[in-house]
């Protein structure tokens, strides 16, 4: 019998090895997907995000967490499809027009794959445009958008307002973050939801999702 | 209250009788190259009025005739009574790797200036001789539009900024160059201007265009010497006296490092070596005279003591040392009064202290579920500033490991590691190690001082100031988007 408390243990403390094997494991016994994933890894990555704000953990523990999820969910994918288990909800992310920087925007995808989002990853230097190609095309219900500079912030506002004249923002939430992104300036562009760190923006992406 | 006159600064400054004269000093510019612990003779000064009493470590360090014609170490001297200091760091002939530097002698005088994003620096120079004549330091007033770069950047993109942040840089320049007549130097003998500084200082001060520095690609186009004449800048010079600003070198690394490499000889060297300037953004150099790789990465503010709860400057009450006797360690705090919070070095030094005793583990959590750990007097250390100490050293040396990388080096293989910057000048180099800030061997560490200025006084004495032959050696690697940088720097996170 796979030992599924073991596969959270592994989860938390980035051990990717033992959470691959565990959930193959689990796979091959017929133990139901859907439970793997809600009642292990979910709960497992949330754990990982509480320690990483009570400052317990940092940025690498919070990576080598999401890695070992990672490679569990590869196992998993596949099945999930075949299952009809629904994502939360679809997100799309991206580092704003004109900026680069992506360690906190790939850190945030990997906190919301583990909170069960499906993530439509839209890379850097992310214009307006292709953030409303994602709402058009891949139906997204949440647009995450990352700067790191006070030179490229102002893209968000940029994305915003063109959400509002293609007739799409009542469509999909905003959420933003980044070093130099406040409350405050959601509050002053019209974002629906801000967070200062990967753990809390999964919370925000339930919030905005009416799943929490 | 002793009163102390310092040459050639023209400064005098007045202590407590019995106070340590080094950081009344430290705060002129003079560098403590071994830590003010009284080993090499960096900080040396001349008693010219007034008398010293000798320090153990004066009769170590200096001969019997130096020590008879008034030589001292600054930082074992105490303020006993009324004294006029010549300062060695400021007269001596231009030093690279504490050897004279041998220069073509040139007619006149030649100013040499670091740009700094926070500091400004010009010595004047006789270029004769090589010898300093007079200094002058101040603040960058650009800084009252952020002290980081980008907000400089930010500013300069906006209608009139760049104007004037170009204009503040100018006036300011102007002022410290008009101190040096103060002092009833023959400006109008001066030949020649050298300025180095950050490409984004470069661009403010010869107002180029700063869209592309911006934002993505964060590079630009105009990276050549540029030529200005003394009465365009408002320089109190002979109208046509040209002043320079050198090329930079891809990025946001500028001439400031191309001065590093010039001081340190980089491009000469046989053996692959690395210049590090530990500051706010961080740059690494690695190269020798086959090639030359640079790059910056943005290390926030935790070496000069800002972003930590109970951080602070390098100044009197900083805990800026830690020592352990018998399993307990103690905290050094400059001046030797109350400790009031802790500078750059002194977190680098705590931190490493913490992992030695298991306060705290490698993965940068305080042991037994604690948040704070009680250093000295009211001063604590906070776990959120061990966070910020390891994103800072996480960014220095996931970027010399890139850049290692890509020749196929590992840290051991490095000659030479320079270390350039008031921080990288003080801080506990065993200490770096320990927390993986410096990865290679302790024995091939070396403090280099003010690489920059030393750099711009050595072009002083150059014809060709486009340094078209160093520039060819040198490549940008920009580590924005690097996803091997990121590894490494994730890697480089922990202790």
């Amino acid at each position: 019998m796979a030992d599924l408390d073991s596969l959270k243990e592994a989860v938390i403390s980035g051990d990717a090895n033992t959470a691959k094997a565990v959930t193959e494991a689990a796979v091959a016994e017929g133990i139901d997907v859907q439970v793997i994933v809600s009642d292990y890894l979910i709960p497992a990555m949330d754990e990982v995000g509480r320690r990483f704000e009570a400052n317990e953990y940092f940025v690498p523990e919070l990576l080598i967490g999401a890695r070992a999820m990672k490679t569990s969910m590869a196992v998993l994918k596949p099945l999930l499809a075949d299952s009809g288990v629904k994502p939360v909800a679809k997100v799309a992310i991206g580092t704003v027009k004109g900026d680069l920087h992506d360690i906190g925007k790939n850190l945030v995808a990997s906190m919301l794959e583990g909170g069960g989002f499906e993530i439509v990853d839209l890379g850097v230097d992310v214009s307006p445009e292709q953030f409303i190609q994602s709402v058009q095309e891949s139906g997204v219900a949440i647009i995450c958008m990352s700067a790191l500079l006070t030179t490229t912030m102002g893209s968000m506002k940029d994305t915003i307002q063109a959400l509002n004249a293609a007739g799409l923002r009542d469509k999909v939430q905003v959420m933003i973050g980044g070093a130099p992104i406040t409350q405050q300036y959601a509050n002053e562009i019209g974002a629906d939801g801000y967070s200062d760190n990967a753990s809390a923006a999964v919370s925000c992406a339930r919030k905005l999702a009416k799943v929490a | 209250m002793p009163k102390i006159q310092l040459d050639p600064l023209g400064v005098v400054i007045e202590l407590a009788t019995g106070a340590s004269i080094n950081d009344a000093l430290f705060a002129h510019g003079v560098e403590f190259p071994c830590g003010a612990k009284g080993r090499c003779r960096g900080c040396r000064v001349r008693v010219t009025e007034g008398a010293a009493p000798m320090s153990a470590a004066d009769q170590k360090v200096f001969s019997d005739e130096e020590l008879a014609t008034g030589w001292r170490l600054a930082c074992t001297m105490r303020a006993t009574s009324d004294l006029r200091l010549q300062l060695a760091a400021y007269t001596a002939p231009v030093l690279a790797d504490e050897t004279a530097f041998t220069f073509t002698p040139r007619d006149g005088l030649g100013i040499a200036i670091d740009l700094g994003t926070t500091t400004l620096v010009a010595q004047l120079l006789d270029l004769s001789t090589g010898a300093v004549l007079a200094v002058r330091s101040g603040l960058n007033p650009q800084a009252v539009h952020g002290a980081d770069l980008m907000s400089r950047l930010d500013k300069a993109t906006q209608e009139g900024g760049l104007d004037e942040l170009a204009v503040q840089i100018h006036q300011a320049l102007a002022e410290l160059i008009a101190g040096f007549a103060d002092e009833r130097h023959p400006l109008e003998r001066v030949q020649r201007a050298v300025v180095v500084g950050n490409t984004a200082m470069h661009h403010l001060f010869a107002r180029r265009n700063c869209d592309s520095l911006a934002r993505y690609p964060f590079e630009s186009s105009e990276m050549d010497l540029s030529e200005h004449r003394a009465d365009e800048l408002g320089w109190p010079l002979p109208p046509a006296t040209p002043v320079f600003m050198l090329p930079d070198l891809g990025g946001y690394v500028g001439s400031d490092l191309l001065a590093g490499i010039l001081a340190t000889r980089l491009h000469e060297s046989e053996h692959p070596v690395a210049l590090l300037d530990l500051g706010t953004n961080g740059e690494v150099v690695l190269g020798d005279r086959h090639g030359i790789q640079v790059t910056s990465t943005a290390a926030g503010p935790a070496f000069e003591g800002a972003g930590i709860q109970q951080g602070m400057r390098a100044s009197t009450g900083a805990i800026h040392a830690c020592s352990v006797h018998g399993g307990v360690p103690s905290y050094q705090v400059i001046g030797g009064g109350a400790a009031r919070g802790i500078c750059g070095s002194g977190l680098v030094d705590i931190v490493a202290t913490c992992l030695d005793l298991g306060l705290v583990e490698a993965s940068g959590r305080m042991a037994h579920g604690v948040k704070t750990i009680p250093l000295r007097d009211e001063v604590v250390l906070d776990q959120t500033d061990i966070r910020q100490l390891q994103l800072a050293k996480g960014a220095i040396a996931g970027g010399l490991a890139v850049l290692l990388a890509r020749r196929g080096l590992e840290p051991k293989d490095l000659g030479r590691v320079y270390l350039a910057g008031a921080f990288g000048n003080y801080v506990n180099q065993s200490a770096g190690c320990r927390i993986g800030l410096l990865t290679a061997p302790p024995e091939h560490i070396t403090t280099a001082g003010n690489t920059a200025l030393l750099g711009a006084k050595l072009a002083l004495f150059e014809d060709d100031l486009a340094f078209t032959a160093i520039r060819s050696l040198v490549s940008h690697v920009s580590l924005k988007a690097d996803m091997e940088f990121q590894d490494r720097y994730v890697e480089a996170m922990s202790f």
